[in-house]
């Protein structure tokens, strides 16, 4: 089956319009979402509405979560001091203009959602705010799938797609303990083939280009597409400054990359 | 170089500690000494300890403490930890457990208790109840390798010293490696990487306990035997 699976909307209409026109022209029907429906755009209700509409399954993002338990996230949330000030700006604005209906369904979504061996995560299984970045640690990264139980896990939170296939891995052990005495046991330990999608972002991409990103994956092939959608830039950055946001966040979906931030620390956890 | 002590699972029990404390002197060249968590639990008063541990003895080593499950329990129980309550513990071993743990600590003590830090990093050592991940997270040599090596990821250091488990062991990661190919908008590229030479020692619970030396690598599994007085016996 091939499906479809998109992240970070972001309240961006424009450019969830033009992602689901997209995915319906290539006559694909399951289309899973990995949260971040509102935060810094202008649209949050209509992109909730939207989302609703097609009863597309959804998980919770690390923006829907703030948005009902409160400005709460630890630091790992905002990778620079400007971003939070930022960012806090945007989640009252969002929080002021989200209708109440709206907000219970954001709190109803859950963490992650499940297909068989496929997982789907906004952050990662840990927390929706931890960054899986394409070159983190490969350790760290097969870690979060293993545990998790998954073959495949399907994310976002980065605004950057990527495929990372993690294979061929192994390590050696050398264990002692007190209640044996005997020669340390030597062990090897064959690590499993397993597969990391980062579905990037529709409603703010950071890929150094103003498409909106997704991914499509085929469960028999294996296969996966990163399909890049242009869209109405121009509509979203007026209704972002119409609405009093700060004009920043135009800027930086004109230019199509973050500014003057980035997590660079992949292997921190949310301690919250 | 001197060497650390690494303690835990007192559980409220005084004369364990003065054990260990008598042991201490008699082994020499241990210069600091750290606690580990799991001073408190259910089964006894712990507030003579408690009292000790602030308060050390003339010619005592001066424990280094930091706050294990069990504290991590009664701290949210009392309220320290947010919304969160003893729920692992209610789950675990039921209302009277939490009732337990509850007589067992005066109130005095609590500010002391939840001024504790989640572990130390000395040198290229993180000092742990549990692990990186979780107070909770019991380590032992049945951990799965991968999972070992992501705690030791996670606060980048060489060496993870855990008591959770209450188990004496070391395991060593001494190789291996991993291939990775990354597929994004930019193109294509592999990347591979190799196991760092790293390390977790699970440190024993009460009368068990560790001896580190950070200049030579070398770890000695002390284990004491319960009269008091008597000498412990340790193998490295």
């Amino acid at each position: 089956m091939t499906h479809a699976v998109m992240s970070c909307l972001h309240a961006n209409l424009a450019a969830l319009e033009a992602v689901l026109a997209d995915i319906d022209q290539l006559g694909i029907t399951t289309i899973t979402c990995l949260g971040d429906l509102v935060g810094y755009g202008p649209q949050p209700n209509e992109v909730v509405e939207l989302v609703r509409e097609r009863a597309i399954p959804s998980c919770q993002g690390c923006w829907d979560e703030d948005i009902i338990e409160g400005l709460n996230s630890c630091e790992c949330s905002y990778p620079s001091q400007l971003a939070e000030r930022r960012g806090h700006l945007a989640h009252q604005w969002t929080a002021d203009q989200l209708s109440e209906a709206n907000k219970v369904f954001l709190a109803s979504l859950p963490m992650t959602l499940r297909r068989d061996r496929l997982l789907f995560v906004h952050g990662s299984p840990n927390s929706q705010h931890e960054y899986l970045l394409p070159d983190m640690d490969a350790f760290a990264a097969l870690e979060r799938v293993e545990t998790a139980g998954a073959d495949t896990l399907f994310c976002g939170h980065t605004h950057r797609p990527y495929v990372r296939d993690l294979r061929d891995g192994s390590i050696r052990v050398r264990i002692q303990s007190s209640t044996d005495h005997t020669s340390p046991a030597e062990r090897q330990m064959p690590l499993p083939v397993r597969r990391i999608i980062n579905a990037g972002s529709v409603g703010e991409p950071r890929h150094g280009n103003t498409n909106a990103t997704y991914v499509i994956h085929d469960e028999e092939t294996g296969s996966v597409e990163i399909r890049e959608v242009p869209y109405d830039l121009e509509r979203t950055c007026q209704a972002i400054v119409e609405a009093g946001l700060p004009p920043v966040f135009a800027w930086r979906l004109s230019q199509g990359f973050e500014y003057a931030e980035r997590a660079d620390d992949a292997s921190h956890v949310c301690e919250r | 170089m001197a060497r650390w002590a690494l303690v835990s699972g007192l559980q409220g029990e005084l004369e364990v500690y003065e054990a260990i404390q008598r042991d201490l002197r008699q082994v020499g060249r241990v210069d600091t000494l750290f606690v580990l968590g799991n001073l408190i639990g259910p089964d006894r008063d712990a507030n003579a300890l408690l009292d000790r541990l602030q308060s050390p003895r003339r010619g005592e080593l001066q424990p280094q403490c930091i706050y294990g499950w069990w504290e991590d329990q009664l701290l949210a129980e009392r309220a320290f930890r947010g919304d969160r309550r003893a729920d692992a513990l209610r789950l675990s071993q039921g209302e009277a457990a939490v009732d337990a743990l509850l007589q067992a600590v005066d109130p005095g003590h609590l500010q002391w208790l939840a001024a504790l830090q989640f572990g130390f990093i000395e040198l290229d050592c993180a000092l742990l109840h549990g692990s990186s991940a979780d107070v909770g997270d019991s380590l032992n040599t049945g951990s799965s390798p991968l999972l070992l090596l992501d705690r030791l990821t996670r606060m980048d250091v060489n060496r993870l010293f855990t008591a959770r488990s209450g188990e004496q062991f070391s395991v060593d990661l001494t190789g291996g490696g991993i291939d990775s190919h990354v597929r994004d908008l930019e193109g294509e590229r592999q990347l591979q990487q190799v196991v760092p030479q790293r390390k977790v020692i699970g440190i024993g619970s009460g009368l068990h306990y560790t001896l580190y030396d950070p200049g030579s690598d070398r770890i000695e599994f002390r284990t004491l035997d319960q009269q008091p007085g008597s000498r412990g016996r340790g193998f490295a």
